[in-house]
């Protein structure tokens, strides 16, 4: 077997050196893509460090790097999205638990496996029935959704199947009695399941899956070097030293890669285990949640920048439409119509998809602050638009008519006449509408965003605390939005001058 | 139609001046409804001419005309030399030239509506110096002190940082009047200015028009307060359906109206 491994390692460096391309070459880091929602072990948020990101998978690439001889750079993506943000270059290669199967073989391709592992079955302590996948018969069975444990339980029959998108809730619900058994990925049940007193994992392995870098087709060079290191990182020990630390070394694996030694100590297991097992006390709570305060701050000022600068546009571009939509000649009205009813009739989450990985079909591309105000400030401006021509109607025509009378031109009407008194009515929708718009950024975080909603799910799939957390958040988003709420009240009062009596 | 001609050049040789305002022709109809059937008119300088008739009679529309409010289907106004004239029909560059020739003929006309149209945000004051600022560039200082001056002719010195909400119709209407005044233009046309009033302001406002006429204010009054008419016009113009039916003399036209449709409308008046 060793003998064999050094053939295909000196092969593959051969033939890397062949296809070393000068582009990758002078790449100074290797971008890695990954969710660090996803979670232990993984990657997750350092639950003594909430700044730091940890996992397997983090120690793995740093080893990876190491053995490339140049940096690694994470880059948060969503999970689903992982794929898709590869293809657009977002990073060069992803390391996120994806299993290898033929239909994302299409798309990309994949490393020599670096993990094998298997679905878990879990169940309630007190229970005695679940022994296998086929006890699953009739029950409910929590799972991830698109995981490939969805599909096996879809292939089984006969299970009423819960998908999740995030593993922290799913033993949590297990535990609750909400559902009667879970079937995850080994190493997801080790760090979520075993460690609650009141679930145990039972049955043998199902199935069987390989866990395997995705690297864009096009990269032949990049998958050589990459393939060659996992090669020589498994025979110096030190992937299983990696998969020991983290106390995911299974016999599966040690069949897999042919290595009978005995585990050493799961050293960052304990330091998880201990970090999550902390009893607290109120003062250390208070004191904990404050040291989530700079992330979650973080975000924050994302979440604001974003919002403030696709309010911007939207306005813009909004009024622009409504002045043509009212008082352009016909086909550019039917146009800004037909701008109004798209835009609006499509949701926001398409567009985000659209815009940020669409466009780079036609060449195309951007970045994601610029693509997540793009897209934000093209849906709102189609609801600015309908506000505005709302408002700009409501001023009578007479009042257009004098200011015409008195030789202003039209646009002179406008400006001084006819938008002054139209601002005074639609500032409380658009009150609304930017409140509702700082809400909707959060939708941002598919196209790889890190903002205020993207940290509380980081967060809370660490801590397992999704109340506390989301309390924290929610007045966050709240206190953001505080201001604004504010500026309009005082806004609406200095539009309403003459109006006394009125309001 | 012909007859309308010869008064009209008569009344243009009475005062011997070159009218300020001269119709020709004016056709317009509205969903098939003939609302100007050919208006010929002359405005002499300094005349306050009354334009009465029924309601829909078409008198208001003529105004709206005059000004380029409204657009028409054919004829001519001419405001001081500067023209506006079609001669077919919805044509898409003659559209373009209305809109450049309405706007040079408002530069001689101020307008004064029924419903008195000030700007609602502004004060009585902003109300009056805006356009000037917007349209002719005048410094605010210049036109403060002009708006202050017009505001005290029409009385209403005390109101000047008051807004539109804050004053009475009579008020208002006055302010109109002032606000006009500020584009200092050669001749103002009223449109019913006094029908939204309650009775005891009309007089107000009337008084702010019999003061310009005395003055040799080009006026033109759209109006049914047939009293005014008797006391001030200079001439008087009897539109019904869509055509001039009389022009005269005030006291002509109360004492002895040509036509039987004039004696009709006036009725009890006479």
């Amino acid at each position: 077997m060793n003998s064999l491994l050094w053939a295909r390692v000196s092969l593959l460096a051969f033939c890397v050196l062949g296809f070393f391309t000068p582009d990758f070459a002078h790449a100074k880091k290797l971008r890695w893509g990954g969710d660090s929602e996803g979670g232990a072990p993984y990657i997750l948020q350092d639950p003594a460090n909430p700044e730091r990101t940890i996992g397997f998978e983090v120690d793995l690439v740093a080893a990876l790097a190491k053995e490339l001889g140049i940096e690694p750079e994470f880059v948060q993506n969503q999970w689903d999205g992982l794929i898709p943000g590869l293809k657009r270059g977002n990073y060069d290669v992803v390391v996120n638990g994806l299993e290898i199967t033929d239909d994302r073989r299409a798309e990309v391709s994949f490393s020599d496996p670096y993990f094998v592992t298997y679905e878990q079955i879990t169940v309630r302590k007190e229970n005695f029935d679940i022994h296998s996948l086929a006890d699953l018969r009739g029950k409910i069975v929590g799972t991830l959704k698109y995981a490939l444990a969805e599909r096996i339980l879809e292939q089984q029959g006969g299970i009423e199947i819960r998908g999740y998108d995030s593993q922290t809730t799913i033993y949590e619900d297990l535990a609750n009695g909400r559902l009667d058994a879970v079937l995850l990925d080994q190493p997801i049940a080790v760090y979520y399941g075993n460690p609650d007193k009141r679930l145990k994992s039972v049955g043998k392995p199902v199935g069987q899956m390989q866990y395997g870098m995705a690297i864009r087709k096009e990269d032949k060079a990049l998958l050589g070097l990459v393939n060659a290191a996992i090669a020589k990182l498994t025979l110096e020990g030190k992937l299983r030293e990696i998969y020991d630390r983290w106390g995911i070394w299974t016999p599966m694996l040690a069949d897999y890669f042919n290595d009978p030694s005995p585990s050493r100590p799961a050293v960052e297991y304990d330091a998880y285990i201990k970090a999550m097992g902390i009893e607290r006390g109120w003062k250390e709570k208070l004191q904990q949640y404050a040291s989530y305060l700079p992330l979650l701050g973080k975000g924050a000022i994302v979440t604001l920048e974003l919002s403030a600068l696709g309010m911007f546009f939207a306005v813009l571009v909004g009024l622009f439409i409504a002045l043509v939509r009212l008082y352009a000649p016909a086909p550019l009205g039917l146009f800004a119509t037909a701008y109004v009813e798209v835009i609006r009739g499509t949701p926001l989450l398409i567009q985000l998809f659209f815009i940020f990985y669409g466009l780079p079909n036609i060449g195309i591309k951007l970045s994601p602050m610029v693509a997540a105000v793009f897209g934000l400030a093209l849906n709102y401006s189609a609801y600015e638009a309908e506000v505005y021509r709302a408002g700009l109607l409501s001023v009578p025509k007479s009042q257009l008519e004098a200011a015409l009378s008195l030789g202003m031109g039209r646009l002179q009407a406008l400006r001084h006449v006819i938008i002054p008194q139209a601002t005074r009515v639609v500032l409380p929708p658009m009150t609304n509408d930017f409140i509702s718009l700082l809400k909707d950024s959060s939708l941002v975080s598919v196209i790889t965003m890190v903002e205020l909603t993207k940290v509380y799910g980081q967060l809370a799939s660490t801590y397992y605390d999704y109340f506390g957390i989301g309390l924290l958040t929610a007045a966050m988003y709240f206190v953001i939005g505080l201001p604004f709420v504010r500026l309009s009240r005082w806004a609406e009062k200095y539009f309403s001058k003459g109006r006394a009596g009125i309001l | 139609m012909i007859g309308t001609w010869l008064l009209v050049d008569l009344s243009a040789k009475r005062t011997g001046m070159k009218p300020l305002i001269s119709v020709k022709e004016l056709k317009k109809s509205y969903h098939g409804h003939d609302v100007l059937k050919g208006v010929d008119l002359d405005v002499a300088s300094g005349a306050t001419t009354v334009v009465i008739g029924r309601s829909g009679c078409g008198k208001s529309t003529l105004l709206r005309c005059l000004n380029g409010l409204e657009s028409f289907d054919s004829g001519s106004i001419t405001v001081a030399g500067a023209t506006i004239e079609i001669t077919e029909k919805k044509h898409r560059k003659s559209e373009r030239n209305f809109q450049k020739n309405a706007k040079k003929i408002r530069s001689n006309l101020g307008m004064v509506f029924q419903s008195f149209n000030l700007f609602p945000h502004l004060t009585l004051l902003e109300n009056m110096i805006k356009a000037p600022m917007v349209v002719k560039n005048i410094s605010r200082a210049e036109a403060e002190q002009n708006a202050e001056a017009l505001l005290k002719k029409v009385g209403l010195s005390q109101c000047l940082g008051r807004y539109p909400s804050q004053l009475s119709g009579g008020q208002q209407q006055r302010g109109a009047i002032a606000r006009a005044l500020a584009m200092s233009p050669r001749v103002i046309l009223y449109d019913e200015p006094t029908s939204a009033l309650d009775p005891w302001l009309v007089d107000e406002v009337f008084q702010v028009m019999k003061d310009l006429d005395a003055e040799g204010m080009t006026q033109v009054v759209v109006t049914h307060e047939l009293r005014f008419a008797r006391e001030v016009a200079d001439e008087v113009v009897f539109i019904e359906d869509g055509e001039i039916v009389e022009i005269g003399k005030a006291e002509q036209i109360f004492s002895q109206p040509r036509d039987e449709r004039t004696r009709q409308y006036l009725g009890r008046f006479l």
